[in-house]
C-alpha cells in the first residue's frame, strides 16, 4: 500500500504468480512419483472425488489408498513445514541483518530437538500414554518452548552495546546448539531400543510420519505463525537500515524483534515436532530470492514461504525416488544440497568483506 | 519546540553527559561542536529518545518525549546517524522510501515526496544504483534524502532533524551544499540540529551554537556572540585566532601550530581547566 514504486509491485505480482504455478505443478509431480507411479489424471479425479464433485468416475483403488493414506498426508505436511522454515529463515536473516543466520545456526533447531527428545524419551513415563491428542498437542508446545528458549539466549548474548555482535551471535549459537546436543544425548543414553529408532529418523528429518492426529494441531500452528511473520516485511525493510535507524522512522523495534523470534521460533519449534530437523531451507532460499529478483522484504518474505515449499517438496521427490522403494532421511537432502550453497555464500561473503 | 532540561547521564560512574539544557527552535540551524569525546552523539541519541536512559526531561512541541510512540515520535523528529550500513542489496531510492514508513500517504504522495528530496540533495542520478557500492559522500546524501521524505510535509506542529556530523564523508563543495541545504530546510517550519565538525562552518551557518566539553556545555548562545577565541580555546584546549571574513561577513578561526611535544598541550590543558 505504501513506499513502493509501481513498477515493483507489478514485478513482485509476476513473481509470486509464477512460483505459486511452481509449486502447484510440483506439488502435482509429487503425487505422482513415487514407488507406486499414479497418473496425474487419476490424481485428479481422485482429488476430485474426495471433495465431492465428482462420484461417478472410478479409479485404480490401490492408487486412492496410497494417494490418501500415505502421499496426501505428507504433502499436507511438506508444504507448510517447507513454507515455514523458508520464512523464518528470511525473517531471521532480516532481523540480524545477516544473509547468513539460520535457524539452525542460531540454536532455534537445537533447541526444539531438545525438546522434543526430552518429550519423545521422558514423556511417555511423565503421561502415561504417547498417542492421545495432549501429547500431539504438547510436542509442538516443548519444540516451540525450546526452540525460544535458545533464540531469546543467543540473540541476548550475541548483542554488544546495542548491536547485534556476529561473532559472538554464532559463538553463542554454537555453545546453544552443543548444550541442546549433550541434552539430546543424555537423552538417548536413557531411551530404550525403540525411542532410539524413531529418535534417528527424526534427528535426520523424516517427512513420512504424517497423521491426522499431528496435522490437526501443528498445520494451523505453522500457518498462523508463517501469516504474522509475512505481516513483518515493511519493518524489515527498515530494521536493514540498522535497529537504531529503524526505530527514529517509526519502528517499534523491540515489539518486532520479539514478534519475529516469537513465530520464528514457534514456526521452526512446530517444523522440528513434526518433522524433524531439516537443515538449509531457511538460509538457501531467502537468498535465491535476493540474488534472483530483489531484496525487498515484501518480496523476499512471501517469496520464501512458497520457495521454501517448492524445495522441501523438490527434496521429498528426490529423496523418496532415488533408492525406491526404499527412502532417503529428508534432512540428508536437504543438507546435502544446502551444505555446498552454505559454504558458497561464505567464501562470497569473504570476498566482499562482509564477516 | 524541542526542549532538553538537565539531561544527565552516566554509564557505571562515568559522567557522559552533565546537566544539559539545550533548545532547538523550529526555524533555526542549531550546532554543536566539541573534541572527541565529549558526549556529542551521546546527546544526539539522548535526543533522538535512541537512549533513554538518561536523567532529566525532553520536550517536543509542549510534550514530553517520554509520551510518544515510537511512530508518532517519527512524524515529528528524524535522525541522519553518522554512517548507515545496509546488509542486504537496496538501491538508493528504496531506501529513501523507507523514510516514509510511518506515514499513511497514498502511492503517489510518497512517489512526489521522494522525487523532490532526491532531487535536493542531488541523489537522482544514482537512484537505483545499489546502495552499498556508492561512495562515502553519497551514501549520506542518500541518508539525508531518506530524513528529509521522513518530515517532509507542511504540519501545523513544526518537525526537528538530528545530524551526527552529516558531512563526515564529502569534499568541500558538497559539506557546503550539505549545510546550505539544512539551513534551507529550517524554512520549512524545520528545527535543524547538527553535530559539525569544522568550527568555520558551524559559525558560518548556524544560528544556535553550543559548546560541549567533558559532557558539560562550555558555551551556548547566538553563533557570531558565543564564536569567541576564549570558548574555542577552553572548549577544545587549543590556542586558536579568531579573525573576521568580510566576503562571508561572518568570524573564522585559525588554530595556531601546535608543538610537537604534547606536554605543552597538557600544560594548556591544565591551565585551562583550573582556571575554569
Amino acid at each position: 500500500m505504501n513506499i513502493s514504486l509501481t513498477m515493483r509491485d507489478t514485478r513482485q505480482g509476476v513473481i509470486i504468480t509464477a512460483l505459486t504455478v511452481l509449486l502447484v505443478v510440483t506439488a502435482l509431480v509429487s503425487l505422482t512419483t513415487g514407488a507406486v507411479s499414479i497418473p496425474v489424471s487419476d490424481v485428479f479425479v481422485i482429488l476430485l472425488r474426495k471433495t465431492g464433485l465428482i462420484t461417478n468416475v472410478s479409479v485404480d483403488s490401490t492408487h486412492e489408498l496410497i494417494l490418501t493414506t500415505i502421499r496426501l498426508p505428507r504433502i499436507f505436511m511438506t508444504l507448510p513445514v517447507g513454507a515455514a522454515l523458508g520464512v523464518s529463515g528470511a525473517a531471521l536473516q532480516g532481523l540480524f541483518r545477516n544473509p547468513l543466520v539460520e535457524p539452525g545456526l542460531i540454536g532455534v533447531s537445537g533447541g526444539s530437538a531438545a525438546g522434543v527428545v526430552l518429550m519423545i524419551v521422558f514423556g511417555g513415563a511423565l503421561f502415561g500414554s504417547t498417542d492421545t491428542l495432549f501429547y500431539h498437542a504438547l510436542i509442538p508446545v516443548v519444540a516451540f518452548a525450546g526452540g525460544a528458549l535458545a533464540t531469546f539466549i543467543v540473540l541476548g548474548l550475541g548483542k554488544q552495546s546495542g548491536k547485534t555482535n556476529i561473532a559472538v551471535l554464532v559463538l553463542t549459537g554454537v555453545a546453544v546448539n552443543a548444550l541442546a546436543g549433550s541434552i539430546i544425548g543424555l537423552s538417548v543414553f536413557y531411551a530404550d531400543e525403540n525411542q532410539l529408532r524413531t529418535f534417528t529418523f527424526w534427528t535426520l528429518g523424516d517427512l513420512g510420519g504424517a497423521t491426522a492426529g499431528k496435522l490437526i494441531v501443528a498445520a494451523p500452528l505453522l500457518i498462523g505463525s508463517v501469516a504474522v511473520l509475512l505481516f513483518q516485511s515493511r519493518a524489515l525493510n527498515a530494521i536493514a537500515l540498522g535497529e537504531a535507524e529503524a526505530y527514529h522512522m517509526g519502528v517499534n523495534v523491540e515489539r518486532t524483534k520479539h514478534i519475529i523470534v516469537f513465530f520464528s521460533a514457534l514456526a521452526v519449534g512446530v517444523s522440528v515436532s513434526l518433522a524433524g530437523i531439516i537443515g538449509f531451507i531457511g538460509l538457501v532460499i531467502p537468498h535465491l530470492v535476493r540474488v534472483l529478483f530483489h531484496s525487498d522484504h515484501r518480496l523476499v518474505l512471501p517469496a520464501s514461504v512458497l520457495g521454501g515449499a517448492w524445495l522441501l517438496l523438490v527434496a521429498d521427490i528426490i529423496a523418496r525416488t532415488l533408492v525406491a522403494p526404499a527412502e532417503l532421511p529428508i534432512g540428508v537432502m536437504t543438507s546435502l544440497i544446502g551444505a555446498p550453497f552454505f559454504i558458497a555464500l561464505l567464501m562470497k561473503a569473504k570476498l566482499n568483506n562482509q564477516i | 519546540m524541542y526542549e532538553a532540561s538537565n539531561i544527565s547521564f552516566r554509564v557505571r560512574d562515568r559522567v557522559i553527559l552533565d546537566d544539559i539544557n539545550l533548545t532547538i527552535q523550529p526555524g533555526q540551524f542549531t550546532a554543536v561542536v566539541g573534541p572527541n569525546g565529549a558526549g556529542k552523539s551521546t546527546l544526539l541519541k539522548s535526543l533522538a529518545y535512541e537512549n533513554t536512559d538518561f536523567s532529566g526531561g525532553i520536550k517536543i512541541n509542549g510534550t514530553s518525549i517520554r509520551s510518544y510512540s515510537p511512530k508518532s515520535l517519527s512524524l515529528v523528529r528524524a535522525v541522519l546517524p553518522q554512517s548507515t550500513t545496509v546488509p542486504f542489496a537496496f538501491s538508493a531510492v528504496q531506501i529513501v522510501q523507507l523514510g516514509r514508513y510511518a506515514h499513511r500517504s497514498t502511492d503517489s504522495a510518497n512517489r512526489a515526496i521522494v522525487a523532490e528530496v532526491m532531487e535536493l540533495t542531488q541523489t537522482t542520478s544514482f537512484k537505483n544504483q545499489e546502495y552499498s557500492t556508492l561512495s562515502g559522500g553519497e551514501k549520506q546524501r542518500v541518508q539525508m534524502a531518506r530524513v528529509l521524505a521522513q518530515v517532509w510535509e507542511e504540519t501545523v506542529y513544526p518537525r526537528y532533524i538530528l545530524l551526527d556530523e552529516p558531512t563526515s564523508n564529502m569534499d568541500i563543495a558538497q559539506q557546503q551544499q550539505m549545510f546550505a541545504l539544512a539551513k534551507t530546510i529550517c524554512e520549512r517550519n524545520i528545527g535543524v540540529m547538527a553535530i559539525v565538525h569544522d568550527l568555520n562552518q558551524a559559525v558560518q551557518f548556524a544560528d544556535q551554537l553550543y559548546f560541549l566539553r567533558d559532557g558539560k556545555i562550555t558555551a551556548a548562545g547566538e553563533a557570531r556572540r558565543v564564536f569567541t577565541k576564549s570558548n574555542i580555546e577552553e572548549t577544545f584546549c587549543c590556542r586558536v585566532n579568531v579573525y573576521h571574513d568580510p566576503c562571508n561577513n561572518c568570524p573564522y578561526i585559525i588554530p595556531e601550530r601546535a608543538d610537537a611535544v604534547p606536554s605543552f598541550n597538557n600544560n594548556f590543558l591544565n591551565i585551562k581547566t583550573s582556571s575554569l
